[in-house]
């Protein structure tokens, strides 16, 4: 992940920009004036050289799952950055505002994809266990090679099996890139893809559900019945537009 | 010598027993009832949803100003520096509720309605609906609706749209035999719009709620059969 992108930042940056711009969304969401509301848990699980792990630092480096009122909590630090926001009478201002982190950029050689899934599906399968009645894990997998500790397929299938009393957990798999390969999002069928890696990608990756299928559609991609919950070759849009998607909940309210 | 009228028959229930009901509702002798949804994934709607209706029924004029001000209000309530990040980013992101004002003018014969979001008006004569408004049918409300919001960058919408023709509508009840006039929020006027029992219709029904407990027991049981989604709901009712 330490190849650059074409705004100069790693691949590692971005994904880690993302993640916390992710959390930050999600935990904003949960906001209300009296406090955090715990809609979700996150777990966050990181791979690397031979090491498989909490993704998470500081004070949550304890644990893999964590609700969202702890991640609100426990950021490594928050710092304040500048924005521009509307002033409500037709001019921008530069507004001062809190911004959170969780994860700094890291990056080694070795993939252990196959570990890396297998500490997932015993982290989830304990998850589903203990809420049964709640809506089923969405597992986000990020990586830009290809496995360096066997095939993950049998771990993926078992993951696939795993579910709670409202449906079963959904993998989806998202390959980065700094290179000019040509992405592929959402396909319905592995004929457009170049190699047998890119081909087990998709076979482990879940059909994308309505409602994920409905929001991808209104930003702009074009799926059609089965699309697969896949990116090969992601971009820098792709990476944001995968975590926004996978993230999205099932029921968003009025809001 | 100005009119007085009588005060709506108001009813709530919130989403969950015990907990706070985001939607806020106003009214003045002068004939002017607002009525608001605040929306559950926001920072404070329900502080919100009560401002925007205590301004229409004290001054029921919206224009781009009032907004600003009903804003500048809702912004005094927090000190936004010193707030947690999270609940800083939660009020930046703004809260959201829906305003459904009604102006009764001259005895009836001319009504006003101004409707941002999904709460819904409806004129009846006895026990037909002779017009609704902003929806006409239940399916409407499966749209996400546009809502008034104390971020003003949410509120571009308002710019692209015709104040006189998209959001207000002219009723009267000249001419009506029997004329009533409701006022609710999402839950009840999907369920409202819905309803196609022809043995019984949905106004006969919220005419014989008149009580608290009854409007209460009313919307328990329209829950539990799934007619009926689990939401905050009103009624403000004019008979």
């Amino acid at each position: 992940m330490d190849e650059k992108t074409e705004s100069g930042r790693s691949k590692a940056q971005f994904v880690a920009d993302v993640l916390n711009k992710t959390l930050y969304t999600l935990v904003t969401n949960c906001s209300k004036a009296d406090g955090v509301r715990n809609y979700f848990d996150v777990g966050v699980i990181a791979y690397g050289g031979s090491d498989v792990g909490s993704g998470f630092g500081g004070a949550l480096s304890g644990g893999i799952i964590h609700s969202i009122g702890a991640i609100s909590e426990k950021p490594l630090r928050v710092e304040e950055r500048a924005k521009k926001v509307d002033d409500g009478a037709g001019g921008i201002i530069e507004q001062k505002t809190k911004f959170p982190i969780w994860f700094d950029p890291t990056s080694s050689g070795g993939t252990p994809m196959r570990a890396a899934l297998t500490k997932t599906l015993e982290v989830v399968a304990d998850w589903c266990d203990a809420h049964r009645a709640s809506y089923p894990p969405t597992v986000l997998h990020v990586t830009d090679g290809q496995s360096t500790d066997g095939g993950p397929e049998e771990v993926a299938g078992g993951l696939h099996q795993i579910s709670t009393d409202d449906g079963s957990c959904l993998l989806f798999n998202l390959h980065v890139t700094a290179g000019d390969g040509r992405e592929i999002v959402f396909p319905v069928s592995d004929s457009t893809l170049a190699d047998e890696y890119s081909r087990m990608l998709f076979r482990i990756s879940s059909p994308l559900p309505g409602h994920l299928a409905k929001f991808a559609g209104d930003k702009g991609y074009s799926l059609t019945e089965g699309s697969r919950g896949f990116i090969f070759n992601g971009d820098p849009k792709c990476i944001v537009d995968f975590f926004e998607i996978g993230t999205r909940p099932k029921m968003v309210a009025d809001r | 010598m100005q009119q007085r009228l009588p005060l709506p028959l108001a009813l709530t229930v919130p989403k969950v027993e015990g907990q706070r009901n985001e939607d806020s509702f106003q009214c003045s002798r002068k004939g002017a009832y607002a009525l608001s949804d605040g929306a559950s994934v926001s920072f404070d709607s329900a502080s919100w949803s009560r401002i925007l209706v205590r301004r229409f029924a004290q001054r029921p004029a919206f224009t781009t100003e009032w907004l600003s001000e009903a804003i500048a209000d809702f912004s005094k309530l927090y000190d936004r520096e010193t707030l947690p990040w999270m609940q800083q980013a939660a009020f930046d992101k703004g809260s959201f509720a829906s305003l459904l004002g009604v102006q009764v003018l001259d005895q009836g014969r001319l009504i006003q309605v101004l409707a941002i979001g999904d709460s819904l008006a409806v004129l009846v004569d006895g026990d037909r609906i002779k017009a609704s408004f902003p929806y006409t049918v239940a399916s409407q409300f499966d749209q996400r609706p546009q809502l008034l919001c104390t971020n003003p960058a949410e509120n571009k919408f308002l710019e692209e749209i015709d104040y006189n023709y998209e959001i207000s509508a002219d009723w009267t009840f000249r001419g009506i035999e029997n004329p009533g006039l409701l006022c609710v929020t999402d839950a009840l006027g999907q369920w409202l719009l819905s309803w196609s029992n022809p043995e019984r219709s949905a106004i006969s029904i919220l005419r014989s709620l008149r009580t608290p407990k009854a409007f209460s027991r009313f919307v328990q049981a329209e829950r539990s059969s799934g007619r009926m989604k689990r939401d905050d709901t009103t009624l403000l009712a004019v008979w």
